[in-house]
Protein backbone atom coordinates (compact mmCIF):
# COMPACT_ATOMS: atom_id res chain seq x y z
CA UNK A 1 0.00 0.00 0.00
CA UNK A 2 1.31 3.40 -0.89
CA UNK A 3 0.29 5.69 2.00
CA UNK A 4 -0.17 8.79 -0.18
CA UNK A 5 -2.84 6.98 -2.22
CA UNK A 6 -4.64 5.75 0.88
CA UNK A 7 -4.41 9.19 2.45
CA UNK A 8 -5.75 10.76 -0.74
CA UNK A 9 -8.72 8.38 -0.66
CA UNK A 10 -9.28 9.16 3.01
CA UNK A 11 -9.18 12.88 2.25
CA UNK A 12 -12.39 12.39 0.27
CA UNK A 13 -14.31 11.61 3.48
CA UNK A 14 -16.02 14.17 5.70
CA UNK A 15 -13.67 15.58 8.37
CA UNK A 16 -15.67 14.07 11.24
CA UNK A 17 -15.48 10.62 9.60
CA UNK A 18 -11.74 10.96 9.06
CA UNK A 19 -11.19 12.07 12.63
CA UNK A 20 -13.08 9.07 13.97
CA UNK A 21 -12.02 6.23 11.64
CA UNK A 22 -9.04 7.55 9.64
CA UNK A 23 -6.28 5.99 11.75
CA UNK A 24 -8.09 2.67 11.99
CA UNK A 25 -8.56 2.49 8.22
CA UNK A 26 -4.88 3.26 7.62
CA UNK A 27 -3.92 0.59 10.15
CA UNK A 28 -6.16 -1.92 8.38
CA UNK A 29 -4.63 -1.05 5.02
CA UNK A 30 -1.14 -1.38 6.52
CA UNK A 31 -2.03 -4.81 7.90
CA UNK A 32 -3.80 -6.11 4.84
CA UNK A 33 -1.38 -4.62 2.32
CA UNK A 34 -4.31 -3.46 0.20
CA UNK A 35 -3.58 -2.37 -3.35
CA UNK A 36 -5.24 0.05 -5.75
CA UNK A 37 -8.51 -1.92 -5.58
CA UNK A 38 -8.72 -1.39 -1.82
CA UNK A 39 -7.97 2.31 -2.25
CA UNK A 40 -10.59 2.58 -5.01
CA UNK A 41 -13.15 0.90 -2.76
CA UNK A 42 -12.23 3.27 0.04
CA UNK A 43 -12.66 6.25 -2.29
CA UNK A 44 -16.00 4.94 -3.57
CA UNK A 45 -17.44 4.63 -0.08
CA UNK A 46 -16.66 8.30 0.60
CA UNK A 47 -19.77 9.24 -1.39
CA UNK A 48 -22.33 7.69 0.97
CA UNK A 49 -20.32 9.04 3.90
CA UNK A 50 -21.13 12.53 2.61
CA UNK A 51 -24.69 11.93 1.47
CA UNK A 52 -25.83 9.77 4.40
CA UNK A 53 -23.67 10.91 7.32
CA UNK A 54 -24.10 8.80 10.42
CA UNK A 55 -25.67 10.62 13.32
CA UNK A 56 -23.09 9.74 15.94
CA UNK A 57 -20.43 11.58 13.91
CA UNK A 58 -22.54 14.67 13.42
CA UNK A 59 -20.80 17.54 15.17
CA UNK A 60 -23.57 20.15 15.08
CA UNK A 61 -21.58 23.14 16.33
CA UNK A 62 -18.77 22.38 13.87
CA UNK A 63 -21.33 22.07 11.06
CA UNK A 64 -22.89 25.41 12.01
CA UNK A 65 -19.51 27.15 12.20
CA UNK A 66 -18.35 25.77 8.85
CA UNK A 67 -21.65 26.66 7.19
CA UNK A 68 -21.60 30.15 8.64
CA UNK A 69 -18.05 30.78 7.39
CA UNK A 70 -18.87 29.55 3.88
CA UNK A 71 -22.25 31.26 3.69
CA UNK A 72 -20.75 34.54 4.90
CA UNK A 73 -18.09 34.47 2.19
CA UNK A 74 -20.50 33.54 -0.63
CA UNK A 75 -23.11 36.01 0.67
CA UNK A 76 -20.50 38.78 0.52
CA UNK A 77 -19.63 37.87 -3.06
CA UNK A 78 -23.32 37.79 -3.98
CA UNK A 79 -23.89 41.15 -2.30
CA UNK A 80 -20.91 42.53 -4.23
CA UNK A 81 -22.36 41.24 -7.49
CA UNK A 82 -25.68 42.79 -6.51
CA UNK A 83 -24.07 46.16 -5.90
CA UNK A 84 -22.40 45.96 -9.33
CA UNK A 85 -25.85 45.28 -10.76
CA UNK A 86 -27.30 48.27 -8.91
CA UNK A 87 -24.43 50.51 -10.03
CA UNK A 88 -24.77 49.55 -13.70
CA UNK A 89 -28.56 49.69 -13.89
CA UNK A 90 -30.54 51.44 -11.20
CA UNK A 91 -27.99 54.10 -10.35
CA UNK A 92 -27.56 54.90 -14.07
CA UNK A 93 -31.29 55.64 -14.23
CA UNK A 94 -31.92 52.74 -16.57
CA UNK A 95 -35.65 52.15 -16.47
CA UNK A 96 -37.55 50.45 -19.22
CA UNK A 97 -40.97 51.75 -20.20
CA UNK A 98 -43.34 48.92 -21.02
CA UNK A 99 -41.25 46.33 -19.19
CA UNK A 100 -42.70 46.27 -15.72
CA UNK A 101 -40.74 43.18 -14.77
CA UNK A 102 -37.51 45.20 -14.84
CA UNK A 103 -38.88 47.88 -12.53
CA UNK A 104 -40.32 45.20 -10.23
CA UNK A 105 -37.03 43.34 -10.29
CA UNK A 106 -35.22 46.52 -9.18
CA UNK A 107 -37.68 46.97 -6.33
CA UNK A 108 -37.53 43.33 -5.25
CA UNK A 109 -33.72 43.43 -5.36
CA UNK A 110 -33.52 46.58 -3.22
CA UNK A 111 -35.92 45.27 -0.60
CA UNK A 112 -34.50 41.75 -0.40
CA UNK A 113 -30.85 42.86 -0.33
CA UNK A 114 -31.61 45.22 2.56
CA UNK A 115 -33.73 42.62 4.38
CA UNK A 116 -31.11 39.92 3.92
CA UNK A 117 -28.32 42.15 5.27
CA UNK A 118 -30.50 43.21 8.20
CA UNK A 119 -31.44 39.63 9.12
CA UNK A 120 -27.85 38.42 8.85
CA UNK A 121 -26.60 41.37 10.87
CA UNK A 122 -29.16 41.07 13.64
CA UNK A 123 -28.87 37.28 13.82
CA UNK A 124 -25.08 37.31 13.82
CA UNK A 125 -24.59 40.25 16.17
CA UNK A 126 -24.87 38.31 19.47
CA UNK A 127 -22.36 35.73 18.25
CA UNK A 128 -20.00 38.44 17.01
CA UNK A 129 -20.19 40.32 20.33
CA UNK A 130 -19.69 37.07 22.26
CA UNK A 131 -16.59 36.16 20.25
CA UNK A 132 -15.21 39.70 20.39
CA UNK A 133 -15.57 39.80 24.18
CA UNK A 134 -13.88 36.45 24.55
CA UNK A 135 -11.04 37.41 22.20
CA UNK A 136 -10.44 40.62 24.15
CA UNK A 137 -10.75 38.90 27.52
CA UNK A 138 -8.20 36.29 26.49
CA UNK A 139 -6.04 38.95 24.78
CA UNK A 140 -6.18 37.18 21.44
CA UNK A 141 -5.06 40.04 19.23
CA UNK A 142 -5.30 38.14 15.94
CA UNK A 143 -8.84 36.99 16.63
CA UNK A 144 -9.86 40.49 17.72
CA UNK A 145 -8.48 41.85 14.48
CA UNK A 146 -10.26 39.14 12.47
CA UNK A 147 -13.55 40.00 14.14
CA UNK A 148 -13.08 43.71 13.43
CA UNK A 149 -12.36 43.13 9.72
CA UNK A 150 -16.06 43.38 8.69
CA UNK A 151 -15.88 46.99 9.92
CA UNK A 152 -12.28 47.84 9.03
CA UNK A 153 -12.21 46.43 5.48
CA UNK A 154 -15.29 48.31 4.16
CA UNK A 155 -14.18 51.55 5.87
CA UNK A 156 -10.70 51.25 4.32
CA UNK A 157 -12.24 50.45 0.94
CA UNK A 158 -14.66 53.36 1.03
CA UNK A 159 -11.91 55.75 2.11
CA UNK A 160 -9.72 54.51 -0.74
CA UNK A 161 -12.64 54.83 -3.13
CA UNK A 162 -13.32 58.44 -2.18
CA UNK A 163 -9.64 59.37 -2.57
CA UNK A 164 -9.37 57.51 -5.90
CA UNK A 165 -12.48 59.12 -7.38
CA UNK A 166 -11.32 62.58 -6.30
CA UNK A 167 -7.91 62.03 -7.84
CA UNK A 168 -8.86 60.44 -11.14
CA UNK A 169 -12.60 60.96 -11.53
CA UNK A 170 -14.05 63.33 -14.09
CA UNK A 171 -17.48 64.83 -14.56
CA UNK A 172 -18.80 61.42 -15.67
CA UNK A 173 -17.11 59.46 -12.94
CA UNK A 174 -14.17 57.15 -13.57
CA UNK A 175 -13.11 55.43 -16.77
CA UNK A 176 -14.14 51.84 -17.58
CA UNK A 177 -10.69 50.53 -16.65
CA UNK A 178 -10.74 52.31 -13.32
CA UNK A 179 -14.27 51.05 -12.73
CA UNK A 180 -12.86 47.53 -13.14
CA UNK A 181 -10.07 48.27 -10.66
CA UNK A 182 -12.46 49.77 -8.13
CA UNK A 183 -14.84 46.81 -8.53
CA UNK A 184 -12.04 44.26 -8.09
CA UNK A 185 -10.85 46.13 -4.98
CA UNK A 186 -14.42 46.05 -3.68
CA UNK A 187 -14.63 42.29 -4.06
CA UNK A 188 -11.25 41.93 -2.35
CA UNK A 189 -12.46 44.09 0.54
CA UNK A 190 -15.67 42.02 0.78
CA UNK A 191 -13.66 38.79 0.80
CA UNK A 192 -11.35 40.10 3.55
CA UNK A 193 -14.33 41.36 5.58
CA UNK A 194 -16.01 37.95 5.33
CA UNK A 195 -12.86 35.91 5.92
CA UNK A 196 -12.19 37.59 9.28
CA UNK A 197 -15.19 36.23 11.18
CA UNK A 198 -14.79 32.91 9.36
CA UNK A 199 -11.26 32.54 10.73
CA UNK A 200 -12.38 33.65 14.17
CA UNK A 201 -15.15 31.02 14.12
CA UNK A 202 -12.58 28.39 13.30
CA UNK A 203 -10.15 29.44 16.02
CA UNK A 204 -12.53 30.34 18.85
CA UNK A 205 -14.98 27.48 18.15
CA UNK A 206 -18.02 29.07 19.80
CA UNK A 207 -21.04 26.93 20.73
CA UNK A 208 -24.42 27.55 22.29
CA UNK A 209 -27.55 29.61 21.61
CA UNK A 210 -25.74 32.53 19.94
CA UNK A 211 -24.24 30.14 17.37
CA UNK A 212 -27.63 28.51 16.75
CA UNK A 213 -29.28 31.91 16.34
CA UNK A 214 -26.62 33.01 13.85
CA UNK A 215 -26.94 29.77 11.87
CA UNK A 216 -30.74 30.01 11.78
CA UNK A 217 -30.59 33.68 10.79
CA UNK A 218 -28.09 32.82 8.05
CA UNK A 219 -30.63 30.38 6.61
CA UNK A 220 -33.38 33.02 6.50
CA UNK A 221 -30.96 35.64 5.19
CA UNK A 222 -29.75 33.29 2.45
CA UNK A 223 -33.31 32.47 1.41
CA UNK A 224 -34.11 36.18 1.12
CA UNK A 225 -30.86 36.78 -0.75
CA UNK A 226 -31.78 34.02 -3.19
CA UNK A 227 -34.84 36.09 -4.08
CA UNK A 228 -32.52 39.06 -4.69
CA UNK A 229 -30.45 36.86 -6.99
CA UNK A 230 -33.58 35.87 -8.92
CA UNK A 231 -34.44 39.57 -9.26
CA UNK A 232 -30.98 40.24 -10.70
CA UNK A 233 -31.38 37.41 -13.20
CA UNK A 234 -34.83 38.66 -14.25
CA UNK A 235 -33.65 42.26 -14.67
CA UNK A 236 -30.42 41.50 -16.53
CA UNK A 237 -32.07 38.91 -18.77
CA UNK A 238 -34.96 41.25 -19.52
CA UNK A 239 -32.66 44.13 -20.36
CA UNK A 240 -30.57 41.98 -22.68
CA UNK A 241 -33.46 40.21 -24.39
CA UNK A 242 -36.13 42.82 -24.76
CA UNK A 243 -34.62 46.22 -24.15
CA UNK A 244 -31.09 46.19 -25.45
CA UNK A 245 -31.20 49.92 -26.12
CA UNK A 246 -31.46 50.38 -22.37
CA UNK A 247 -28.66 47.93 -21.73
CA UNK A 248 -26.45 49.76 -24.21
CA UNK A 249 -23.06 49.05 -22.73
CA UNK A 250 -23.92 45.61 -21.39
CA UNK A 251 -22.14 43.10 -23.55
CA UNK A 252 -24.08 39.83 -23.91
CA UNK A 253 -21.09 37.61 -23.05
CA UNK A 254 -20.23 39.65 -19.98
CA UNK A 255 -23.86 39.54 -18.90
CA UNK A 256 -23.80 35.75 -19.26
CA UNK A 257 -20.64 35.44 -17.16
CA UNK A 258 -22.11 37.82 -14.62
CA UNK A 259 -25.34 35.80 -14.35
CA UNK A 260 -23.39 32.55 -13.98
CA UNK A 261 -21.45 34.10 -11.09
CA UNK A 262 -24.69 35.29 -9.48
CA UNK A 263 -26.25 31.83 -9.76
CA UNK A 264 -23.10 30.14 -8.42
CA UNK A 265 -22.82 32.52 -5.43
CA UNK A 266 -26.54 32.22 -4.67
CA UNK A 267 -26.36 28.41 -4.83
CA UNK A 268 -23.35 28.18 -2.51
CA UNK A 269 -24.93 30.65 -0.08
CA UNK A 270 -28.26 28.83 -0.01
CA UNK A 271 -26.83 25.32 0.31
CA UNK A 272 -24.30 26.26 2.99
CA UNK A 273 -26.76 28.28 5.02
CA UNK A 274 -29.38 25.54 4.73
CA UNK A 275 -26.94 22.96 6.11
CA UNK A 276 -26.09 25.23 9.02
CA UNK A 277 -29.75 25.94 9.71
CA UNK A 278 -30.57 22.24 9.63
CA UNK A 279 -27.86 21.63 12.22
CA UNK A 280 -29.18 24.54 14.32
CA UNK A 281 -32.74 23.21 14.29
CA UNK A 282 -31.88 19.51 14.69
CA UNK A 283 -32.72 17.77 17.92
CA UNK A 284 -29.63 17.29 20.09
CA UNK B 1 -38.82 -6.57 13.93
CA UNK B 2 -37.65 -3.01 13.44
CA UNK B 3 -36.24 -1.27 10.40
CA UNK B 4 -32.64 -1.72 11.50
CA UNK B 5 -32.79 -5.50 11.55
CA UNK B 6 -34.97 -5.55 8.44
CA UNK B 7 -32.02 -4.11 6.57
CA UNK B 8 -29.85 -7.05 7.60
CA UNK B 9 -31.96 -9.68 5.95
CA UNK B 10 -29.87 -10.39 2.88
CA UNK B 11 -27.44 -13.20 2.82
CA UNK B 12 -23.86 -12.00 2.86
CA UNK B 13 -25.04 -8.59 3.84
CA UNK B 14 -21.84 -6.99 5.19
CA UNK B 15 -23.47 -5.73 8.42
CA UNK B 16 -24.63 -9.23 9.19
CA UNK B 17 -21.19 -10.66 8.49
CA UNK B 18 -19.57 -8.14 10.81
CA UNK B 19 -22.09 -8.84 13.58
CA UNK B 20 -21.51 -12.57 13.17
CA UNK B 21 -17.76 -12.06 13.32
CA UNK B 22 -18.05 -10.08 16.56
CA UNK B 23 -20.49 -12.55 18.14
CA UNK B 24 -17.80 -14.52 19.97
CA UNK B 25 -15.26 -11.86 20.96
CA UNK B 26 -14.22 -8.25 20.26
CA UNK B 27 -12.08 -7.75 17.16
CA UNK B 28 -10.41 -4.88 15.37
CA UNK B 29 -10.86 -4.11 11.68
CA UNK B 30 -8.19 -6.37 10.27
CA UNK B 31 -9.22 -9.27 12.52
CA UNK B 32 -12.82 -8.88 11.34
CA UNK B 33 -11.84 -9.04 7.67
CA UNK B 34 -9.65 -12.09 8.32
CA UNK B 35 -12.37 -13.85 10.29
CA UNK B 36 -15.08 -13.10 7.71
CA UNK B 37 -12.84 -14.28 4.88
CA UNK B 38 -11.83 -17.51 6.65
CA UNK B 39 -15.12 -18.55 8.20
CA UNK B 40 -17.68 -17.11 5.80
CA UNK B 41 -15.74 -16.92 2.56
CA UNK B 42 -16.42 -13.23 1.93
CA UNK B 43 -13.72 -10.61 1.47
CA UNK B 44 -14.62 -7.22 2.91
CA UNK B 45 -12.69 -4.23 1.61
CA UNK B 46 -11.56 -1.48 3.97
CA UNK B 47 -14.14 0.90 2.49
CA UNK B 48 -16.99 -1.55 2.91
CA UNK B 49 -15.91 -2.61 6.40
CA UNK B 50 -15.67 0.87 7.82
CA UNK B 51 -18.89 2.01 6.16
CA UNK B 52 -20.54 -0.93 7.94
CA UNK B 53 -18.78 -0.28 11.24
CA UNK B 54 -19.91 3.38 11.15
CA UNK B 55 -23.54 2.33 10.49
CA UNK B 56 -23.57 -0.41 13.14
CA UNK B 57 -21.99 1.89 15.69
CA UNK B 58 -24.49 4.66 14.91
CA UNK B 59 -27.35 2.21 15.48
CA UNK B 60 -25.90 0.94 18.72
CA UNK B 61 -25.38 -2.60 17.44
CA UNK B 62 -21.64 -2.55 18.10
CA UNK B 63 -19.44 -0.37 20.29
CA UNK B 64 -15.75 0.55 20.23
CA UNK B 65 -13.46 -0.46 23.08
CA UNK B 66 -10.70 1.68 24.49
CA UNK B 67 -7.37 1.14 22.80
CA UNK B 68 -3.97 2.79 22.85
CA UNK B 69 -3.29 1.32 19.45
CA UNK B 70 -4.55 2.54 16.08
CA UNK B 71 -6.32 -0.83 15.86
CA UNK B 72 -9.43 -0.16 17.88
CA UNK B 73 -11.43 -3.28 18.74
CA UNK B 74 -15.23 -3.44 18.56
CA UNK B 75 -17.66 -5.60 20.44
CA UNK B 76 -21.24 -6.51 19.76
CA UNK B 77 -23.84 -4.86 22.03
CA UNK B 78 -26.92 -6.50 23.51
CA UNK B 79 -29.03 -4.89 20.79
CA UNK B 80 -26.61 -6.17 18.19
CA UNK B 81 -26.74 -9.69 19.60
CA UNK B 82 -30.55 -9.61 19.54
CA UNK B 83 -30.58 -8.36 15.95
CA UNK B 84 -28.12 -11.06 14.95
CA UNK B 85 -30.14 -13.75 16.73
CA UNK B 86 -33.35 -12.67 14.99
CA UNK B 87 -31.68 -12.63 11.62
CA UNK B 88 -30.02 -15.98 12.21
CA UNK B 89 -33.39 -17.46 13.11
CA UNK B 90 -34.95 -16.07 9.98
CA UNK B 91 -32.07 -17.30 7.82
CA UNK B 92 -32.31 -20.72 9.44
CA UNK B 93 -35.97 -20.95 8.51
CA UNK B 94 -35.25 -19.84 4.97
CA UNK B 95 -32.43 -22.39 4.69
CA UNK B 96 -34.63 -25.12 6.13
CA UNK B 97 -37.49 -24.41 3.73
CA UNK B 98 -35.09 -24.16 0.81
CA UNK B 99 -33.43 -27.49 1.65
CA UNK B 100 -36.76 -29.22 2.12
CA UNK B 101 -38.19 -27.98 -1.17
CA UNK B 102 -35.03 -28.64 -3.12
CA UNK B 103 -34.99 -32.13 -1.70
CA UNK B 104 -38.60 -32.75 -2.69
CA UNK B 105 -38.27 -31.37 -6.18
CA UNK B 106 -34.75 -32.23 -7.22
CA UNK B 107 -33.77 -34.94 -4.80
CA UNK B 108 -31.01 -32.66 -3.55
CA UNK B 109 -29.48 -34.02 -0.35
CA UNK B 110 -27.65 -30.87 0.67
CA UNK B 111 -24.03 -30.18 1.28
Amino acid sequence: MRPPLARAALALYPPSWRARYGDEVLALLDDSGGGPAAVASLAWHALPAWFCPTRHLHDRPARMRASLATALMSWSMLAGLGLVFAQLTQLQGITVPGHLQVRWAYLVFDVTLAASALIAGLGGLPLWVLMLRRARREQRVRDTLCLLLPVLAPVAYLAGLVVTVRMIGGANGVSQAWFGVVTAAGFAAAAIAAAGPGLALRRLQPRGPALRLAAAAAGVSAAVMAVAAVAIVVAVTSLNLWARQFAGYHDGTLSGIYLALVVAAATVTTVSAARGTRAALAQP
Amino acid sequence: MDGVTDRLDRWADPPLLVLASLADEPKHGYAITQDVAETMGVRLSAGTLYAVIARLEARGLIEPLESDDRRRPYRITMAGAEALAQQSERMSKVASVARERLSTRLGWAGA
